[in-house]
């Protein structure tokens, strides 16, 4: 399975992963480079058309009652705690997608007015709140990994 | 393995310009000169009172194989990442209401996607797995803007 072909979007993840890893590396020059490979993936991956966030919704129940549960199963076989790891963080935050997507529909705009938006850079969890959070309460990171929208 | 500091945690005590014999703690940016900083030495990390600096290694080391059927759920997952962060950012894009939330929402799948990719063989850039996908890049057609000069400096560095 080593020789698989991966979309331009999937190719354009590998390489913003592995620019986020360099940096932690400290190694300015590696990490420039893998930018430089996803940023083209990303010009070359297809866009989308959508219109609605109701657009989103079939691929995250699709997530909720497929994709994770297929990586929970592999991992436990395996004992892949990694994989266990990115399964339940994954899965809190996408049920959050979720919610906060039903929570848009019924209140619209009136949902971010007196809020500001954060997103945890360790897990994806959003916060939809006036000041950033202490502490995020799916990965526990602090609240300086948290960025601003 | 040289010494760097988070510079957030940093209280300016300033022990480790007494510890450094070579003078790379002591810069104008806060960073260590990692051209001065002696390899594995660590007495800064040691000195240090508030945990502000630490080793950043040269060499990491080769990860235990992940089972296929791992990796299979986890790319297919990534996929569905993929395909959420694209229908985010052309929300986001549209400049209508909610354009915020849905650039929070682009942003959160690629978390989500990365943390797939590292959990699917790509969690270290010195990987076999990672150099692999380089090679095979490096080796394919593609159109005039690729760059494969960036590709080519990886795979001679890493």
């Amino acid at each position: 399975m080593d020789e698989r072909t991966y979309s331009s979007g999937a190719l354009s993840v590998i390489c913003s992963n592995l620019t986020k890893a360099c940096e932690k590396q400290m190694r300015p020059a590696e990490a420039e480079q893998f930018r430089t490979i996803g940023t083209y993936f990303a010009t070359q991956a297809t866009k989308s058309e959508a219109k609605a966030f109701a657009d989103l919704n079939g691929l995250i129940a699709q997530d909720l009652e497929q994709g994770y549960p297929q990586v929970a199963s592999a991992a436990e076989v395996a004992g892949d705690r990694g994989a266990l790891r990115c399964m339940t963080w994954g899965k809190k935050v996408t049920s959050i997608h979720k919610s906060v997507l039903a929570r848009y529909e019924k209140q619209g705009d009136a949902l971010l007015a007196g809020n500001n938006l954060f997103v945890c850079e360790a897990c994806g969890f959003i916060a939809i709140a006036p000041t950033v959070p202490e502490l995020c309460p799916i990965c526990k990171a602090p609240a300086s990994r948290f960025v601003k929208i | 393995m040289h010494a760097a500091r988070n510079v957030a945690l940093c209280t300016k005590d300033c022990l480790c310009l007494f510890i450094c014999p070579t003078g790379a703690t002591d810069t104008e940016t806060g960073q260590i000169d990692f051209a001065k900083c002696l390899d594995g030495c660590r007495l800064c990390v040691d000195a240090c009172p508030s945990h502000a600096l630490y080793l950043v290694f040269d060499r990491y080391p080769r990860k235990p194989a992940k089972e296929d059927k791992v990796v299979e759920a986890l790319e297919s997952l990534l996929d569905s990442k993929v395909a959420q962060e694209a229908l985010a950012e052309a929300l986001a894009r549209s400049g209508s209401a909610g354009a915020k939330l849905a650039k929070a929402l682009a942003m959160s799948n690629r978390i989500l996607a990365e943390d797939c990719a590292r959990e699917a063989r790509y969690m270290l850039p010195q990987s076999e797995q990672s150099k692999a996908l380089l090679r095979q890049l490096a080796g394919q057609p593609h159109t005039g803007d690729f760059p494969a000069e960036a590709v080519g400096k990886l795979l001679a560095s890493l």
